[in-house]
């Protein structure tokens, strides 16, 4: 099924090439089996594997709250929302699987430590209204991004974004619902809500991503329509949203800088502390060893449950034969 | 080495109304087993009222451009007795969450003679991909009202799983466009 990869040496390489632009330039979709650059190939690779280990770690800091969620109410939601990112970590495999890459290649690239995953995971969940700080403002982000690329040139991944977001915002709602309400709440829930927005506001900017004067793949990636806007456009459509809500509900940012410019009504935020993003995004987050050693202990505990349906699976084979 | 389990294309039917659609895959040992991971992977919202899967292996896949470029459909050579293909067709470059649709099924001595029939018969759109699925290769989940509800109708009832269930909140705040911190109230 994996379609023919181009490269630049090869003879029909500029006309080909041409050919594929004009498709994305026309708003198509390329499909599993068409022809690609081995270079569009591999981004997307890239980029699909890293977003569908984000999903899988990405429940961890959430599922440790299951347990403690304050109302049956709460932890149907939580319980619901971590299922949610199991099921998109699935979506999102499936579409790296069609350019030729397999399964258990990505998950032995996540659990080697090889494969890189969004750097928010990397930090812990310390309180309940961390839960609602990551609804509203780390899905709130990732939608933002994925909203981007549910236009994605590549069906694959664009389908996949397209389920995603649609069950994403239930994500962003419930957070946002239960920040406010704690904002509005007695004091003690009050301070737990600003000391959770203290905490999260500054890594939600980051998993952005690098800003546009160093982030090299992006002119490509715009160019094949692999993403339509760059991160710190991306990043500015994520403030401009969040910011005004979050006064809104009577709390504040851990910006001094953040002010809103009436010339380009946009949202201003002060520096971005780059040098804990390459950290984090490097292995020395504060919670990285952590999430790593979890997803590890996950797989082989989970050992004796792959081969029990092998067994099995085989066993009915032999039978099917025998009878 | 790769020693995982096959996998699986899945296909979705929302309502009794729409035809079945390519929602992506699953790996499995077996078809049972491949049904029931669609169903946690695929049908944790409403709607659905039926699945199936088939081994991807099975599945003859040609895009339009593989067919304007020659690909070549190798009618069978044998003698081969016809058996019953489903053809799943995709036609639109609009935004979606699933990829080929059911049109139909034929009677074909190959995969490939099947599609030379597909492109014949099911001519009302331009395909943009087709799917060749032998039907002898489907599993699918039950028919029976039973099954449909206890698979399929979980999902309905758990409205928080609903945006619409947290209604408006939060207003966007024009009278915080002003310097962070300005604002006593």
């Amino acid at each position: 099924m994996p379609g023919k990869f181009g490269k630049p040496t090869d003879p029909d390489y500029g006309e080909r090439l041409a050919e594929f632009e004009a498709r994305i330039a026309r708003g198509e979709k390329i499909e599993p089996g068409d022809w690609m650059p081995e270079e569009y190939r591999r981004q997307l690779v890239r980029m699909i594997s890293q977003h569908a280990h984000s999903e899988v770690v990405g429940m961890l800091p959430e599922g440790a709250w299951i347990t403690r969620a304050p109302s049956l109410k709460r932890k149907m939601i939580l319980i619901a929302k971590v299922q949610d990112e199991a099921g998109h970590g699935q979506y999102l495999y499936h579409a790296a699987e069609t350019l030729g890459v397999t399964r258990e290649e990505m998950l032995e690239a996540l659990l080697s430590g090889k494969a890189k995953y969004s750097s928010i995971f990397n930090y812990p969940t310390l309180t309940w209204a961390d839960i609602g700080t990551i609804g509203w403002l780390v899905d709130g982000a990732a939608i933002k991004n994925q909203t981007m690329l549910a236009q994605c040139s590549y069906g694959p991944y664009s389908r996949a974004m397209v389920r995603i977001c649609a069950e994403e915002t239930f994500h962003h709602k419930q957070g946002k619902e239960m920040v406010i309400l704690y904002a509005k709440g007695t004091p003690k829930q009050r301070a737990m809500a600003q000391d959770a927005i203290n905490r999260w506001w500054w890594p939600a900017l980051m998993m952005l991503g690098p800003h546009d004067s160093d982030s090299p793949n992006t002119p490509t990636l715009v160019r094949w329509g692999i993403k339509t806007k760059t991160n710190d456009q991306v990043r500015q459509e994520f403030i401009n949203e969040h910011a005004p809500e979050i006064l809104e509900a009577g709390l504040t940012l851990p910006d001094p800088d953040l002010r809103y410019d009436e010339a380009t009504g946009n949202w201003l935020h002060g520096p971005i502390n780059w040098d804990e993003f390459w950290a984090v995004v490097g292995g020395n987050g504060p919670m990285n060893k952590e999430r790593l050693e979890a997803r590890r202990r996950a797989h082989a505990e989970g050992a004796w449950v792959r081969e029990a349906l092998a067994a099995y699976a085989a066993r009915r084979q032999q039978t099917a034969v025998a009878v | 080495m790769d020693t995982q389990w096959p996998r699986w294309e899945v296909f979705k039917q929302d309502t009794p109304s729409k035809p079945h659609q390519a929602v992506g895959s699953v790996h499995a040992a077996d078809p049972f087993h491949a049904l029931l991971t669609a169903r946690n992977v695929f049908a944790r919202r409403p709607q659905a009222v039926s699945m199936w899967v088939a081994p991807a292996s099975a599945i003859l896949s040609v895009t339009k451009e593989e067919l304007a470029e020659g690909r070549e459909l190798k009618p069978s050579t044998f003698d081969l007795k016809p058996s019953t293909y489903y053809v799943f067709r995709k036609t639109s470059h609009k935004r979606s969450m699933t990829f080929v649709d059911y049109v139909g099924e034929l009677e074909a001595p190959s995969p490939e003679d099947a599609l030379k029939l597909a492109i014949e018969r099911f001519t009302d759109a331009p395909a943009l991909a087709w799917w060749v699925v032998p039907a002898s290769s489907v599993t699918k989940s039950e028919d029976s009202p039973e099954t449909v509800e206890s698979w399929f109708a979980p999902a309905k009832d758990k409205t928080y799983k609903q945006q619409s269930y947290y209604g408006l909140v939060g207003a966007h705040a024009g009278k915080h466009k002003r310097t962070q911190g300005d604002d006593d109230e």
